[in-house]
């Protein structure tokens, strides 16, 4: 049943790798500032991490699966391979896969010797254990679930070798795997129940959780033991970091200001005025990490009126200009997309003219569409009814800048009789919002290794609402041969095979003016220059403080 | 001593302040329920299901049978009736629940953060204590120009919104002359501006109070009779009308507690200091409704308690209002 080639590529790619990006800083997508490694790496030191985002309920980041969790999971456990900066798969805590022909069945060779920061080794029954902590229900994973949906089971062959056999082939199981949520912990240290798990996770990674001050900081310790880095890493051994202080400054301006007199060294989420200003010195650093999978962009819902109608749609995309916004309130921080999906995704399709900015076209279509009377305010009204599109908005999500944004969207789409009614919401708000489908155009992104998250956001079974009222097609299409374009594709393994599928799929979806693509997930770091040898890690734009060490 | 004394006046005023007593007991528990119904359902308003809370916060992806499992386990299946009455059976014996984001107990929560958020709360009051009385002993009564000053000082202070006044304390003090730390580190230095940004507003509201009672204090009789005596006017302010601006100050005291506990929400937000501010902020955006209710109601016991202090307090710098009592 099994045919068993290494595949060759894969093979190919570690040699290389092992030879030539050993000394390669590989950071996610367009970096803005190359770090550069000045003088030889000295180890000691405490790091401080001022993070933006929420701070998490639970450090394990198979419960639930969010950002915030990704973010401080990727400094203390490893997943079992990772992704370089060109968007290969590369080795981490496997060293080698091999899949059968039929792709039912994929075998990790595991890496030998490395043991959980509690004792437990690694190894094959340490797999099988994480992977059955993610699909148990009890568990509560939404994203890790979500990724290993077609993994039937993992089969122990012998101690390195975990075999994961699957319902159904899936293109994206590597992608899927080299996600923080699905990282690999001690089944220890799962077995400690939920609540304890969650303060503390184990893992293989190069630190250790040492403390968790609830709304204050963690503090993280540096692994003496360590031996897993993954195949793009700098160098070997432990970090040279003694800890981690990781802080959460929930206030941007205060964060920017703590950056700035020395009392953090990092901080992640800094408004796009603030890199602006820090670029003109040379006092910090910017990594500039756009997030994987889909692009952040405005999504037209399609199963109700107006936007059932394909020329309304169009008649969107063509009145509403976001060129001139983006370039002013993003100060050139964020290049405008023309794809639904991230920059950073090598299979991103992107078609320009879709998207040109067209007045008379918009009123044209309008016109044809029906709407062709305006009322005293200027907005279009059909039947007594006026051309009214509710935009809830999150604030949670959306920061400053995009929700100016929004509104200078309000107010080209008036031009051409739209009216766009802005909802400022807090997320639970905004999800009731979506639930309840009162919305025409929202925004919502969607951070997932790969394209295969244009099956999670466009195939119609995303449609049909989870229990708990999520659904993650917005634009709400509804097309069988994207359906079926998309599904092929994650079941394809042949690259150039997939790729075509995944190009068609896109053209289809962008040709039906399903959405409006605005920039990439945006996601950046500011450093002080005095840390050398911070990265971002090509999966989900995590950083990694690995090979990172403090100058002077 | 006097004719027409009752014939055990002490015991008699003792019972009167029993009573006292008593009202102000019953009064602080009947505000604690008012207070717990009250976020009982206010919070089920807001839109966000608690099952989906427990679950991984708003957008989880939660299915059928963990959404079941959880109503069946928090008792969420219930009519609100019943669950209302539960909360209140629960109350009672002091239970305050479970954190349903943090899956801790809510007293455990509260306990960790009280501390913070009341010394930053009590640092302001007595900050803006001297900050008020300062500049009401100093700008009253001495003139047009100096009453001006102090009246513009105390409106424009009044007036400031604490998240403004902290973004242009950062930048002055922190990123312009790097004097103090921006976010709270814990020590004596990173506690500085928190306060300030607290304190200075509170002081413009109790300053303005106190100076009117500072100017009428010193029209009285007894004023001129000490200066007649030669006592200058430093001493006659410290000594005989400080007491008279200071009633109202003190009876303001526990609104001011109250307000500044709120106005912790946005300190503690920007100078990322934990405290019971951010849990409040963070629960509500995650529905998370133990924490709320214990949140408000742990606010709503130290208010009651300081208007009782501030009511105590009244009593021992007024003797009008003992006598009051008497009567």
């Amino acid at each position: 049943m099994r045919a068993a080639p290494v595949t060759t590529r894969q093979n190919r790619r570690f040699g290389i790798l092992a030879i030539g990006l050993v000394s390669m800083i590989a950071l996610a997508g367009c970096q803005a500032a190359e770090p550069e490694a000045s003088g030889d790496p000295v180890s000691g030191g405490t790091l401080t991490y001022a993070s933006g985002d929420a701070e998490p309920t639970c450090l394990d980041p198979h419960v639930g699966g969010n950002y915030p969790q990704a973010l401080i999971a990727g400094q203390f456990l490893e997943s079992l391979v990772s992704r370089d900066a060109s968007g290969e798969i590369i080795p981490w805590l496997a060293d080698s896969w091999e899949v059968s022909s039929d792709g039912l069945v994929w075998d990790f060779t595991l890496r030998d010797d490395v043991t959980f920061t509690d004792g437990t080794p690694f190894d094959a029954e340490a797999v099988k254990v994480n992977v059955e902590h993610l699909q148990d229900p009890a568990t509560q994973s939404s994203t890790g679930y979500l990724a290993l949906g077609k993994v039937e089971q993992v089969e122990v062959v012998d101690d390195l070798e975990a075999r994961f056999v699957l319902s159904t082939p899936d293109s994206a199981l590597l992608e899927s795997l080299s996600q923080p949520w699905t990282a690999i912990q001690s089944p220890a240290g799962i077995a400690r129940g939920m609540e304890e798990n969650c303060q503390a996770p184990v893992g293989t990674g190069p630190f250790i959780v040492d403390e968790w001050v609830k709304q204050d900081h963690i503090s993280l310790v540096r692994n003496d033991d360590y031996s897993s880095p993954p195949a793009d890493a700098e160098h070997d051994g432990p970090a040279y970091l003694e800890g981690i202080e990781w802080r959460f400054v929930p206030d941007s301006a205060s964060r920017y200001a703590a950056l700035q007199g020395g009392q953090v060294d990092v901080i992640d989420n800094p408004q796009p005025d603030t890199i602006a200003a820090a670029e003109q010195g040379d006092a910090f650093k910017w990594i500039d990490a756009p997030r994987p999978g889909a692009s952040n962009r405005i999504e037209l819902n399609s199963g109700q009126a107006p936007f059932d109608d394909e020329r309304v749609r169009e008649a969107f995309v063509r009145a509403v200009d976001v060129n001139d916004g983006i370039e002013a309130l993003f100060f050139g921080t964020a290049e405008r997309s023309y794809s639904a999906l991230s920059s950073v995704e090598a299979l991103a399709y992107s078609d320009e003219s879709l998207f040109e900015t067209d007045l008379d076209r918009a009123n044209e279509l309008l016109d044809e569409a029906g709407w062709t009377e305006r009322d005293a305010e200027g907005y279009r009204v059909r039947d007594g009814a006026r051309l009214t599109l509710r935009f809830p908005v999150s604030t949670n999500q959306s920061i400053p800048a995009e929700q100016s944004l929004f509104e200078q969207v309000q107010a080209t789409a008036k031009d051409a009789g739209f009216e766009v009614v802005i909802e400022l919401l807090d997320l639970s708000g905004w999800y009731g919002a979506l639930f309840a489908h009162e919305y025409e155009i929202v925004s919502a992104p969607y951070t997932k290794v790969g394209p295969d998250v244009l099956r999670i956001v466009y195939h119609s079974d995303s449609i049909t609402p989870a229990p708990s009222g999520y659904f993650a097609n917005l634009s709400q299409l509804n097309d069988p041969a994207v359906d079926a374009l998309l599904t092929e594709a994650a079941a394809t393994s042949d690259p150039d095979a997939r790729a075509e599928l995944y190009e068609q799929a896109q053209q289809i979806i962008l040709g039906g003016y399903y959405l409006l693509p605005l920039y990439d997930q945006q996601n950046s770091f500011l450093l002080s220059t005095k840390v050398q040898g911070a990265r971002a890690i090509s999966t989900v734009s995590t950083p990694s403080f690995y090979d990172a060490w403090l100058a002077g | 001593m006097t004719r027409g004394s009752p014939a055990d006046p002490r015991g008699q005023r003792r019972g009167r302040t029993i009573r006292h007593a008593g009202l102000l007991v019953a009064g602080a528990v009947f505000v604690m329920w008012a207070v717990a119904t009250l976020t009982f359902f206010a919070i089920r308003l807001i839109p966000g299901d608690p099952a989906q809370a427990i679950l991984g916060g708003p957008g989880s992806q939660a299915s059928q049978e963990a959404l079941d499992q959880v109503r069946r386990d928090y008792g969420l299946d219930q009519p609100l009736i019943v669950q209302y009455l539960a909360m209140l059976g629960r109350l009672l014996t002091g239970d305050l629940g479970t954190s349903y984001a943090l899956k801790v107990p809510v007293a455990d929560l509260l306990g960790a953060q009280l501390g913070g958020t009341l010394l930053l709360a009590l640092l302001s009051l007595v900050l803006a204590w001297i900050l008020a009385l300062g500049l009401s002993l100093w700008s009253t009564g001495r003139g047009r120009i100096a009453t001006a000053v102090g009246e513009g000082i105390e409106l424009t202070a009044a007036a400031l919104p604490h998240f403004w006044l902290a973004a242009v304390l950062i930048a002055i003090f922190s990123s312009g002359l790097g004097w103090l730390p921006p976010v709270a580190t814990g020590t004596a230095a990173g506690l500085v501006l928190p306060v300030v940004t607290l304190a200075v507003p509170l002081a413009g509201f109790l300053a303005q109070v106190m100076r009117e009672s500072l100017l009428d204090a010193m029209q009285q009789p007894f004023v001129v009779s000490a200066q007649a005596r030669g006592e200058s006017t430093t001493g006659v302010r410290l000594r005989h009308t400080v007491r008279h601006a200071a009633l109202p100050g003190i009876s303001l005291s526990g609104w001011a507690l109250g307000w500044l506990l709120s106005g912790a929400v946005v300190v503690e937000t920007i100078f990322a200091m934990p405290g019971l501010g951010r849990t409040l902020l963070q629960a509500v955006t995650l529905r998370d409704i133990p924490v709320v209710t214990g949140v408000v109601l742990l606010i709503s016991l130290v208010y009651v308690l300081m208007t009782v202090l501030t009511d105590v307090s009244s009593r021992i710098a007024d003797p009008r209002l003992r006598q009051e009592a008497n009567r």
